[in-house]
């Protein structure tokens, strides 16, 4: 190999191939070479014990995906099976008459306090809602 | 009367099959064969002394547990320095609070003149320290030129760069190391 440019490199080329000269002089090369082989010998298990370990961990992340997928799909589906019902609830109500709607508000009554129920400050009695308040009510009942 | 021929030693490619092939005395060859190149550069790269046995150990082991991946795409001395190059990274990722030291300035060598080997240890010394300082790249693409005598091509394709990109790192090398040095 050439130097490159000046004779300072070349210096520098002697002092680093001087460079750790004594220390690999001092090492035990035989011993290495049979540690290197003992170990080697020992690959055969911990290969198979690391190979163990990730499979365990690739079932584990799979477990935690599949769950953790179902988990959100069904919130998902509660979610759009809410929307849906009080969809159809709202379009029903807007083809009830008065004695239609004061009936499921008897139906009602049986079922819920009046404590929970929005009735407007003026009424006392449901019996006395016209049908518009009435629609109020029971789409507040639907929340 | 004729002399015996010497037998042809086996080459690396061909050692690496044997071991491959379950011979162990390959791969102690391989060992016997590169193991004092491999400390040097990783003496010079800062691999401490106290720990040099165990990086050279670990070197191999990785080596030779991965030499499927070895595909004579450079030397097996060159490409075993990449490997030792990881190692020493880890070594010292796993001990950052221990100093390294290339240089075991204890150890001295009572042949030849005294004065020159003072000059000369000290040149050893103030090289490794500014070793020490430049980025790993650096430091190895100037080792493998300067201390191995290698090629760019042949580093380029160890350190997976190009041979133009490590003559540029190995020129800002002897750049920072002469002002460091001086």
């Amino acid at each position: 190999m050439k130097h490159d440019g000046t004779s300072h490199d070349g210096r520098l080329h002697e002092t680093a191939q001087r460079l750790g000269q004594r220390a690999a002089d001092r090492l035990d090369v035989d011993g290495i070479a049979r540690q290197v082989l003992q170990r080697l010998r020992e690959e055969p298990a911990r290969q198979t014990t690391w190979i163990h370990q990730t499979w365990l961990r690739i079932a584990a992340a799979v477990v935690i995906l599949v769950g953790g997928a179902f988990a959100l799909r069904s919130v998902w589906s509660n979610s759009d099976a809410g929307n849906h019902v009080a969809h159809f609830v709202a379009d029903d109500l807007n083809d009830l008459s008065t004695d239609e709607l004061e009936a499921v508000l008897t139906s009602f009554d049986d079922l819920i306090t009046v404590d929970s129920v929005a009735v407007p400050e003026s009424s006392d009695d449901l019996r006395e809602l016209d049908a518009q308040q009435l629609r109020q009510v029971l789409r507040s009942l639907e929340g | 009367m004729a002399q015996p021929q010497p037998v042809p030693a086996a080459s690396d490619a061909a050692l690496i099959s044997a071991w491959q092939a379950g011979d162990e005395q390959a791969a102690a060859e391989l060992v016997g064969r590169h193991a004092r190149a491999l400390a040097r550069f990783l003496a010079g790269a800062g691999a401490p002394e106290a720990d040099l046995d165990d990086v050279v150990q670990e070197t191999f082991i990785r080596a030779f547990r991965g030499v499927e991946r070895f595909r004579g795409q450079c030397q097996f001395r060159t490409w075993l320095m990449t490997i030792g190059g990881n190692v020493l990274k880890d070594l010292a990722r796993r001990s950052a609070r221990r100093q390294v030291m290339p240089l075991d300035e204890s150890v001295r060598d009572g042949a030849g003149d005294p004065h020159e080997h003072a000059e000369a240890r000290e040149a050893e010394a103030q090289l490794a320290a500014g070793l020490k300082r430049l980025p790993r790249l650096q430091r190895e693409v100037f080792l493998l030129r300067a201390q191995q005598g290698l090629e760019y091509e042949e580093i380029a394709v160890a350190l997976a760069t190009t041979p133009g990109a490590a003559r540029v790192h190995y020129h800002h090398a002897v750049r920072r190391l002469k002002e460091i040095v001086e």
